[in-house]
């Protein structure tokens, strides 16, 4: 059985809000193994982004602990949460979040070169050439249509070979179609970097091409099922 | 830390500057006004210190001037003057009456050799020598004026008329004197006459108020600065009680240079003012920018920036626009005395030395630096902790107000940075203390004058609607309310007190002097002129006051045996040391006279020489009872023992010495009388007339024209002032505009729920009215009130008078400014009112 890279005990996360405090995160449990998939489904409001967050380092629950890739969150502070993202996290946003003055070989380069990779340009090339986007390294984003924004997205998420790939609703802003495919660029790219993938989405068909399905509701997992991937491996295994 | 290396933050900023200079406009603006302003003034200041240094000869009239009062040269110091082949020319300087028959005026009497002038040029209309112009023809000196005379007497080219018991014939009018200025103040206009004809007038009489300048010009070889230097220490050690005052041509015009030096000073505060102001521009405009850029911050912390990364990557943004705006501005600083030059070059009496003067550019531009991250720090820090959960929703907690610690501290440096350069860098330190300490005062206080308003709107509770909604926007998130009235209040300030100080001014002079002062000064009365002249002023009609003392001019040249030159007085003590001044003698203490330390001497003293001094000059320059002054009359030191110290009342415009001695040594001095002359203004003019024709030498001075020659000398001055001034009212407009630009989009979303729910366009710019009005009245009225204990400040301490209360002055101030808010703000968002809903609500 994998490691877990993601360990999760109790973790809550209340925050301030001017009609009082709103209880986001009520006790969440959940470990994930090192290069495994895991879906997080479940109604709006539920708490899927925020636990995303969570495990990203960009929100510091109120209480719980948080070990992701061997690192206690919780113990570090806010610089420390920017080089644990640089080393071990590529997020992949739905509404892209590309940065529109840069190019997309900018676009993708940013991590690397947070990081002070000598190589961030080359690297960033090589990652978007992986995505089909070789043609396109000079474009903004504003020249790029949604597909290929959430590629260039894609690609940097995965620029610095992270251990974990977070994926918020990637094709919520795509059509079934482009969607369809961004999907399976990013289940490849899962496996040929042999990241762990944790997916948010609404779409519990895709949840369960994923090994955990996990099912969240008023900040709390309700249950945890095994996915298609999971059962196919069962049933390898027998 | 290498990630965050500014290397890294320079390529970054270099990226994000892509996205245009959308919203940086105001910014540069802001910045380039206010750093034009101190560059301007500066440059204006160094060209005209520097034109008064280069053309030093010319307006000395020399290498040096050795000026005597009341005194020719004796013929040892002469044959100084003409040592090491100098040439000299000597000039005679006093104020006469010129007179036709018809009328008369004060004149400055100049009478010249044939030397003169040494350096530079006279130009005159017709063109001709001057020795065409000055020599006798047909038994007839000439004479030549300046054209406010012609015009005032009615001459033209040709005509005669009388100066003294001498009649000239006007030769031409004077286009260039070439050391005019460094006369300084005149109280007329110019007539120069030959030396000749100088003794013909009969005006150069023993006691006669005459100063007597010998200009030197020292062979090529010897005019090295450190060459004059050792000459004029000679003359002086060989003379040391010549009782003259040597210049030489470094400092040629002292009085003038000192008066643009401070002139300068205080215009380059103004233009510190607006820059202050167009720091909060800056501020504004740097926090709407980072708020359209939080989800750009938020992807980079996500991806792994750390917030010090963040911090510099838009530091250098802002700092590298901030560099647009303050070359712009240095740009324009720098072509301002160009442009003065050109075009109201007539208006300036003082030669400026056009060029590039680097030293008041970078001072500009180093306030405009400090000015630029003082005012961006505090919302640059404030971005560095921008949540990287931006990204995922609207944050449900509110952002934090302040920024780190490290950025307060950097916002408290930059500011006190600045306030110190601008104290450090001015010629009166206390003066700029005042200033900044003021400033900054008036900024704490609008600052939380706007807070308590936005406090205040938030717990009125209105039944109209408009109303509410007005004061809804006056304190909503992100509301003008801070910037409106830091900026405009901060202008208005400033405007209202030097309108106030100003006001009082005119005030002082309508008013209380020309109410209190008397008509007429009549110097150069001759002993044996004084009773028949005092008999001719009391048989006049509508006399209502006589007063009539001897005077001497004398020099303070030692106190208590301590030169003059090595003594240290206080500021409001020190010009008593600078020139020379009047004195008298009397036996009784004069009617007026209010003692304030020992006693006056008896009617019949005879004894050691006493004197009754100035209290307030005596505690500025540490005398005592007892203590000694040393004054050089006619060429010889006097030194007399204060008996007594007086208060004056210099705006009671009379008779005011600040030393009378006891009668003794000074009595048998060849001396002149003073006289002052209180009338109804009904029979002034025939009184001058009739005095003029039966004492030639005696000069009149009407103190009203006098004081019209001062009014407007101090409009020019008010002028000036207001014209910098003005730009500090700009730049609030220009932050006012950019504060409304940042809130367009609110305002539109508003103004387009409004028109759902029914409202017309004229209930919303009811509601928009509504709020620059209060906006704009709270901001007028706090100005108003901070304008006035300025002003109050500026008036009773500094200037010692007393202060009136101008309520047209202040109301005027607070309806323009209330309209002017109103009509800016109404500018700024009427486009929300055009806005058709339709379009809006489906999203474009």
């Amino acid at each position: 059985m994998a490691e877990n890279i993601i360990e999760l005990k109790n973790v809550m996360l209340t925050l301030p809000s001017q009609a009082g405090p709103v209880n986001i995160l009520r006790g969440i449990d959940l470990a994930v193994g090192r290069g495994r998939t895991a879906g997080l489904v479940g109604p709006s409001g539920s708490g899927k982004s925020t636990l995303l967050m969570v495990l990203a380092g960009l929100e510091r629950p109120s209480a719980g602990t948080v070990n992701v890739a061997g690192e206690d969150l919780t113990q570090l502070n806010e610089d420390g949460l920017a080089k644990f993202r640089r080393a071990h996290v590529g997020i992949v946003f739905q509404s892209f979040h590309l940065i529109p003055t840069m190019t997309a070989l900018e676009n993708v380069a940013i991590p690397l070169e947070f990081a002070g990779r000598a190589d961030a340009f080359d690297r960033a090339e090589e990652e978007l050439k992986l995505v089909g986007l070789g043609h396109r390294l000079t474009h903004y984003p504003g020249q790029l249509s949604g597909g290929e924004q959430q590629r260039v997205a894609l690609a940097r998420a995965v620029v610095g070979d992270p251990e974990i790939l977070l994926a918020d609703e990637p094709t919520g802003n795509l059509d079934q179609t482009t969607g369809g495919d961004i999907i399976e660029l990013m289940f490849d790219l899962h496996t040929r970097k042999n990241a762990t993938l944790l997916l948010i989405t609404h779409d519990v068909t895709l949840a369960e091409r994923c090994e955990q399905v996990v099912h969240l509701r008023d900040g709390l997992i309700e249950r945890i099922d095994s996915g298609q991937a999971a059962q196919a491996l069962a049933k390898v295994s027998i | 830390m290498s990630e965050a290396s500014f290397s890294l933050a320079f390529r970054l900023a270099r990226r994000e500057l892509r996205g245009g200079l959308a919203g940086f406009r105001i910014f540069i603006a802001c910045l380039a006004l206010g750093v034009a302003a101190i560059a301007g003034v500066g440059s204006v200041s160094s060209a005209l210190t520097r034109g008064l240094s280069e053309r030093g000869q010319d307006i000395l009239g020399g290498d040096l001037d050795v000026r005597l009062l009341q005194r020719e040269a004796r013929p040892a110091e002469y044959a100084a003057f003409g040592r090491d082949k100098n040439e000299i020319s000597r000039t005679i300087e006093m104020r006469a009456m010129a007179r036709t028959d018809a009328t008369q005026s004060l004149v400055e009497l100049k009478s010249v050799d044939k030397a003169y002038p040494l350096y530079g040029a006279m130009k005159l209309a017709p063109d001709m020598t001057m020795n065409e112009a000055l020599a006798a023809k047909d038994g007839v000196y000439g004479a030549i004026a300046e054209p406010s005379l012609v015009a005032r007497l009615g001459l033209k080219i040709g005509d005669t008329f009388k100066v003294g018991s001498e009649v000239f014939q006007l030769r031409a009018e004077i286009v260039q004197e070439p050391d005019r200025i460094g006369d300084g103040f005149a109280l007329g206009p110019r007539v120069m006459i030959n030396d000749v004809s100088l003794a013909a007038t009969q005006l150069l009489l023993p006691g006669s108020l005459a100063s007597f300048h010998y200009r030197i010009k020292r062979p090529e070889n010897l005019r090295e600065a450190a060459a004059i230097k050792s000459y004029t220490e000679s003359l002086q050690k060989e003379f040391p009680d010549a009782g003259w005052r040597i210049q030489d041509r470094s400092d040629s015009a002292p009085g003038l240079r000192r008066f643009v030096e401070r002139v300068a000073l205080f215009l380059s505060f103004v233009g510190l003012t607006a820059l202050v102001v167009g720091g909060v521009g800056v501020a504004n405009a740097v926090k709407s920018y980072l708020d359209g850029k939080r989800d750009v911050i938020a992807i980079f912390k996500s991806l792994g920036a750390p917030g010090a990364l963040i911090f510099r990557v838009y530091l250098v943004q802002v700092m590298a626009l901030a560099i647009v705006g303050i070359v712009l501005g240095l740009a324009i600083g720098a072509a301002v005395p160009f442009l003065l030059e050109t075009f109201a070059g007539h208006l300036i009496p003082v030669p400026a030395a056009l060029g590039l003067y680097w030293g008041p550019l970078v001072l500009a531009g180093a306030y405009g630096v400090l000015a630029a991250l003082a005012f961006a720090i505090w919302p640059l820090g404030r971005a560095r902790d921008v949540p990287p959960t931006a990204l995922f929703r609207d944050t449900i907690a509110p952002t934090r107000s302040y920024p780190r610690a490290i950025y307060i501290a950097a916002t408290v440096l930059s500011l006190a940075v600045l306030g110190l350069l601008a104290i450090f860098t001015a010629e009166r330190p206390i003066f700029a203390l005042w200033f900044v300490a003021g400033a900054g005062l008036v900024f704490l206080i609008l600052r939380v004058a706007a807070s308590l308003i936005m406090d205040g709107a938030k717990r009125i509770k209105m039944r109209s609607a408009s109303m509410r909604l007005a004061l809804a926007n006056l304190y909503r998130p992100g509301a003008a309310t801070p910037a409106v009235m830091l900026s405009l209040g901060l202008g208005l300030t400033l405007l209202t007190t030097v309108s106030l100080i100003d006001g009082n001014l005119r005030a002082e002079i309508s008013k209380d002097l020309l109410g209190r002062a008397p008509s007429f000064f009549f110097v150069d009365i001759q002993p044996d002129q004084m009773d028949r002249f005092e008999a001719q002023v009391r048989a006049a009609p509508d006399v209502t006051k006589f007063e009539r003392v001897p005077m001497l001019r004398g020099r303070i040249v030692a106190l208590n045996g301590v030169p003059a030159d090595q003594i240290k007085p206080a500021a409001n003590a020190a010009w008593s040391l600078q020139g020379d001044r009047g004195i008298t003698y009397a036996h009784a203490m004069p009617d007026s006279a209010k003692l304030v330390q020992g006693a006056w001497w008896p009617d019949d003293y005879k004894g050691e020489e006493l004197v009754s001094f100035d209290e307030e000059l005596a505690k500025g320059l540490g005398l005592k009872l007892g203590d000694t002054i040393t004054v050089n009359v006619l060429g010889r030191d006097i030194t007399a023992k204060i008996a007594n110290t007086r208060v004056i009342d210099w705006q009671s415009m009379g008779i005011n010495f600040i030393m009378i001695f006891s009668p003794g040594v000074l009595e048998g001095a060849p001396h002149s009388a003073l006289a002052t002359v209180t009338m109804e203004a009904r029979g002034e003019a025939n009184l001058e007339r009739g005095l003029a024709a039966a004492f030639p030498n005696v000069t009149s001075v009407r103190v009203k024209l006098a004081l019209e020659q001062i009014s407007l000398v101090l409009s020019q001055f008010s002028l000036a002032v207001r014209s910098t001034g003005s730009v500090t009212l700009l730049s609030g407009v220009l932050v006012l505009a950019g504060a409304m630009a940042a809130g367009f989009r609110a305002r539109l979303r508003d103004s387009v729920v409004l028109k759902v729910l029914g409202a017309t366009r004229l209930t919303i710019l009811g509601i928009y009215v509504r709020e620059y009005l209060v906006l704009g009245l709270a901001t007028a009225l706090i100005a108003a009130a901070a304008g006035s204990v300025a002003s109050y400040a500026v008036v009773v301490t500094m200037m010692q008078m007393q202060w009136h209360f101008l309520p047209v002055t202040l109301l005027s101030t607070v309806v323009l400014a209330t309209l002017a808010t109103i009509v800016m703000g109404l500018a700024g968002t009427y486009g929300a009112l055009s806005a058709p809903a339709a379009r809006r609500l489906r999203g474009g």
